[in-house]
């Protein structure tokens, strides 16, 4: 057996070989350097917000010190933080299984992997935030003790949040659907708490943290306990994980549930019904999924009920494109890419180009009606007002968005990875012209809208009019982009299959 | 179904992947392609059903170029790698929408389907699996019944045994000799395995680098005339 310091070393050179290598092989240089301008920005924003927290709080709660304001939405915050790392995050698991065979101890697998698990932008970003904003309102006004309580705490929620991630995906592994039954009864009751003004996880946290700026330890030993819980136990889940041939087993059965499509709909609805399960079995077009129904319910919630914050008609011009159209924005982008792997199958068998298309845009524009029926409550309960433009980007999304995007998805080219995780910053299948394409596909609307803003329902109609022309023009659109898959046939399966034309 | 190839050239680079002047498979043919790895065989096929492009020539199904005539699609069975199946479908799932290509309702895949059901990994377990989740050769079962049930006018099976269990290569063999006694199907079928080849197919094209050495019919001497061809080439590249 390889001494620990040597194992580690190893270990870890390793796994940093593997990352840049990875990335290296899955974006061009273009997109790595857009990517790593997106980290900045990103990083930069939420050292802005955290240094100048006193501004922003200004316009949000007037006269309650940041302080407070931060330490109310705290357990909130890492609640939310946690559902989000659960759709995104994987456990390390996977990255444990090649190293089995070697002379390597197990339990120092385990730590080494469980370790660098923590080496997450989920764990790393929250920090941009909360170190300047614990500089500049809590070192400075609290006491020393205190405020060491303070940052202490912050990490621990993060380093509890990680682990009990790890320890829930752990246990759940086979019973998802469980844990979203879960998740759903955990946001409705928080949405109970703030709709009936209860403010309980509110009322929790301010105590909590409020308790430890006094340099009261009690809440700090909890969170200590808690957050040292969820290490020994999501390691001793992940151990056992390594042991066990169930585990293994049960991984290779996954929920094959289905349903059938009538014959009458012959190679069309097979072509639909793939589409779909091709969403519904694969890690990140699911995550596209996701993401599309947690912003036009949760997220829009938030936005929504901002009240005049977000004044204006651009603000809710993108509120409107994405609450019907986020899906066919998201996942319809990297369409044909998400194929890259069975491509070949679908172009020697009697796939016409236009039925592929043909079934494409059902599901693209089937998801519009979907998410507009379910975001539909919300724009009549929270901004009635806002009824006609949702209705409006409906008609817009299923002529318009939906042919846009396939313009985009039909020059795709790269293969993209369908079992990885839909993670942030995880570009694979994207290419200078995803970026470039949002111009033209989301500006024009709002820009279109910010123009007409003082007639908003000729700016309305009008909108809703070109989608509906572009929806009756459906069969040419077919056509043009069937043509187009048919020239571009041997350079799109030379970049998903990676066989030199 | 007739295939041609006409002066066929396809180069990576500076080197010559295939270089073929002409080459033709008749109709009711079954021709075995056999050569070393990078022959030029995968070429050869992929370039065949228009997955790749050639750089020169062109190849022509019953006279028709198939880069601007796709009928032949619907005539056309193959199966090169798991690249040709969809892998996050389940057995049945995958060969119902096969079926579906062909214009074939559920009913009717399931019938043609019955002869390949011992062929076919069919355990309660194997129908629950997704296809990325089978083994090579559970897979390789699969794509290959995908590319025979619906008894096409042309099949295109690279390396069919390769990877099968020895009943399996059996049944297999027995599946294509039936499948080749129909005067209406042209058959194409690459393989390493100079035993199975010779016994099934009844013409044999050998590639090397890229160009064709030998095509000739196959007789009694066709498996020892091939045994001391690769042992001559094995001895000649390692010289």
């Amino acid at each position: 057996m390889v001494a620990a310091v040597s194992t580690y070393r190893l270990l870890a050179r390793n796994q940093i070989r593997i990352s840049l290598r990875g990335m290296k092989a899955r974006q061009g240089r273009l997109v790595r350097v857009l990517i790593g301008a997106a980290l900045v920005y990103a990083a930069f924003v939420l050292v802005t917000l955290g240094y100048f927290f006193d501004r922003f709080s200004l316009t949000l709660l007037p006269g309650v010190p940041p302080v407070e304001i931060v330490n109310q939405s705290l357990v909130a915050t890492f609640i939310t933080l946690f559902f989000l790392r659960f759709m995104l995050q994987k456990t390390p698991r996977m990255k444990v299984v090649p190293y089995l065979h070697l002379p390597i101890r197990r339990y120092r697998l385990v730590a080494f992997f469980q370790t660098a698990s923590l080496l997450s932008i989920h764990n790393i970003y929250p920090l941009f935030f909360f170190i300047p904003f614990w500089l500049r309102f809590v070192v400075a006004e609290e006491t020393a003790q205190g405020e060491w309580y303070w940052i202490g705490a912050v990490v621990l929620l993060i380093v509890g949040s990680h682990f009990t991630n790890l320890l829930v995906r752990g246990i759940l592994k086979q019973r998802v659907g469980l844990f979203y039954l879960l998740m759903s009864f955990f946001i409705g009751i928080a949405y109970v708490d703030e709709v009936a003004g209860i403010g309980m996880q509110q009322l929790l946290s301010g105590f909590m943290f409020a308790d430890m700026l006094s340099g009261k330890a009690t809440s700090l030993v909890l969170l200590l306990a808690y957050s040292y819980f969820m290490i020994v136990a999501s390691t001793f889940i992940l151990a056992k994980s390594l042991d066990d041939p169930d585990a293994e087993h049960g991984e290779k059965l996954p929920d094959t549930r289905s349903f059938q499509v009538p014959d009458e709909w012959g190679l069309l609805g097979h072509l639909v019904r793939s589409e779909l399960l091709l969403m519904w079995r694969n890690r990140r077009p699911r995550h596209n999924l996701y993401l599309s129904v947690f912003f036009s319910t949760v997220y829009l919630i938030l936005m929504l009920g901002s009240g005049d914050f977000f004044g204006g008609t651009a603000f809710p011009a993108l509120l409107g494109l994405l609450a019907s159209g986020g899906f066919v924005l998201n996942y319809g982008q990297l369409m044909f890419g998400w194929d890259a792997a069975h491509y070949q199958a679908l172009v020697t068998r009697n796939v016409p180009f236009r039925t592929m298309v043909r079934a494409k845009l059902i599901v693209l524009r089937t998801s519009c009606l979907l998410l507009f029926l379910l975001s539909l409550p919300l724009f009549i309960g929270l901004r009635p007002d806002l009824v006609a433009l949702h209705t409006a980007f409906l008609f817009y999304n299923v002529g318009m968005t939906s042919i846009l995007v396939m313009e985009l998805a039909t020059r795709n080219r790269q293969r993209v990875d369908v079992g990885r995780d839909g993670g942030f910053f995880n570009f694979e299948g994207f290419s200078a012209r995803h970026w470039l394409w949002f111009i033209p596909t989301a500006l024009p609307p709002v820009l279109f809208l910010q123009a007409l803003h003082d007639t908003p329902d000729t700016g309305l109609t009008l909108l809703a009019t070109v989608g509906l022309v572009s929806l009756i023009f459906t069969e040419p659109w077919t056509r043009y982009f069937a043509r187009g898959l048919r020239i571009r046939k041997y350079t799109m399966l030379e970049g998903f299959t990676g066989h030199a034309g | 179904m007739q295939v041609e190839l006409e002066t066929i050239v396809k180069t990576y680079g500076t080197k010559k992947a295939l270089d073929i002047p002409s080459w033709v498979l008749k109709n009711g043919e079954v021709v075995g392609l056999v050569g070393s790895n990078g022959a030029g065989k995968t070429t050869f096929l992929r370039i065949l059903l228009d997955l790749l492009r050639a750089d020169r020539g062109k190849v022509l199904l019953n006279g028709k170029d198939i880069r601007y005539d796709s009928r032949w699609r619907a005539r056309t069975g193959a199966f090169l790698d798991r690249s040709f199946l969809i892998e996050y479908l389940t057995i049945p799932e995958y060969l119902e929408f096969v079926g579906a290509t062909f214009g074939f309702s559920r009913k009717q895949t399931a019938e043609r389907l019955e002869p390949f059901t011992a062929f076919l990994p069919m355990a309660q377990l194997d129908r629950r699996r997704l296809l990325r989740d089978l083994s090579t050769g559970n897979a390789k079962k699969v794509g290959i019944v995908a590319a025979l049930f619906a008894q096409p006018a042309l099949v295109v099976l690279d390396e069919p045994f390769a990877n099968l269990d020895p009943p399996s290569q059996i049944r297999l063999k027995h599946i294509l000799a039936d499948m080749a006694a129909d005067p209406g199907r042209s058959m194409i079928i690459s393989s390493h395995d100079l035993g199975h080849i010779t016994e099934v197919c009844g013409r044999i094209t050998l590639l090397h680098s890229g160009a064709i050495k030998q095509d000739l019919a196959t007789s009694q001497d066709t498996l020892s005339a091939l045994n001391a061809w690769f042992t001559n080439e094995g001895i000649a590249s390692a010289t």
